[in-house]
């Protein structure tokens, strides 16, 4: 089987499910807004990895009113194992990768991929890497030409995983940082006005 | 002389919105990079589904360029989505014609960009700005900007086509 085309103006989840024991696979296009209690779970746990715990805000609430809808802020794909290979506290669902829509003046439409995770106890098993490739797959079916990311320069094991596979790291070669106006900063601009 | 407008870019707008698009790459040193044409612009801001959207800062005929043109300065952003705060307005350009700098337009632009982000439900409005671009950087910083590669260790990647092809063969 293989993924559906997965039209833009549809807000859906697709669900991908990787069989354990066989390196075969499974996909079908379920938009569940329940899904999003996991997907925060495991937005929780990226995040205390990534060391910053206290930065996340939003529950699965805002995860279904802005995932689900005429007008998406972002897919996922989620990767569920069958119920007998369920994690010690009792998931079904152990990995995710969120991502959306991008667009670069010089080159067109790209794709940029927010999270990727797969729960400790699930990885080495190609989780990781198929969650990626299926996000290629839909950026390849929405002719994008380009996917990005960002690492913390900490990240030895993801910086690992994502050189492997072709990534180039844009800050160290051409220089790029990432700058943000945040929370008062944002409003004190706003209120500039004459 | 300071006198302009700013308004959302229209279909009419893509040739002088490509333009200003090759003008900044220029100024970028990367001016060949950019493959993208006026069909690109049209369908994928104007169509159904606007992959981006624009701002044009215009002046009257008479404070045209000295090449004769009225659209100076643009920014293009569209929304993106952080799992840890939701929705934010993400600045993929933004430029002024040198002959125009130093009139405001840009803070004018910025403003209007952040009136925005607040308007939309944006908590953020994030953006990328190479570490050789000092006069850049400085202008973000003075108001307000924080740098999260330097502050938190962040660092852009990209997987480009080939790659990305050879990973949907691996599958």
């Amino acid at each position: 089987m293989t993924p559906r085309h997965m039209p833009i103006e549809a807000a859906q989840s697709l669900r991908y499910m990787t069989l354990l024991n066989t390196s075969r696979s499974l996909v079908g296009l379920t938009p569940k807004p329940e899904d999003c209690k996991d997907i925060a779970r495991m937005i929780m746990e990226l995040a205390v990895y990534e060391k910053m715990p206290d930065q996340v805000k939003i529950s699965h609430k805002e995860l279904e009113r802005d995932g689900f809808g005429p007008n998406p802020f972002y897919q996922c794909l989620v990767a569920e194992v069958p119920e007998d290979h369920k994690s010690k506290d009792g998931h079904t669902k152990v990995g995710y990768a969120l991502f959306f829509y991008t667009y670069s003046t010089w080159k067109g439409r790209t794709v940029y991929m927010e999270d990727l995770y797969v729960m400790p106890e699930y990885r080495g098993k190609g989780i990781g890497k198929a969650l990626m490739a299926t996000v290629a797959k839909v950026a390849k079916e929405q002719h994008c030409v380009r996917l990005q990311f960002s690492v913390l320069d900490w990240n030895k094991p993801s910086l690992d995983f994502y050189l492997a596979k072709g990534a180039e790291d844009l800050t160290a070669k051409e220089g790029w940082h990432f700058l943000r106006f945040h929370g008062i900063a944002l409003d004190n601009l706003a209120l500039e006005a004459p | 002389m300071a006198n302009f407008i700013l308004r959302k870019a229209e279909p009419k707008d893509v040739s002088d919105i490509l333009r200003l698009i090759k003008e900044l790459a220029k100024f970028e040193e990367m001016e060949d990079q950019v493959i993208l044409t006026e069909k690109d612009l049209l369908e994928d801001g104007f169509g159904d589904h606007p992959f981006y959207h624009c701002i044009v800062a215009e002046v009257p005929k008479q404070h045209q360029s000295v090449d004769g043109h009225v659209i100076i300065g643009f920014a293009m952003y569209y929304f993106t989505y952080d799992p840890w705060i939701g929705k934010l307005l993400y600045l993929e350009d933004f430029y002024v014609m040198k002959e125009f700098r130093g009139f405001g337009i840009g803070s004018e632009i910025l403003k209007k960009l952040s009136q925005t982000a607040v308007r939309t439900r944006c908590s953020s409005m994030h953006f990328i700005v190479a570490e050789w671009n000092k006069p850049s950087i400085e202008f973000y910083k003075r108001r307000g900007a924080s740098d999260l590669s330097l502050e938190e260790g962040w660092r852009l990647f990209k997987i480009d086509k080939q790659n990305l092809l050879k990973m949907t063969n691996e599958e």
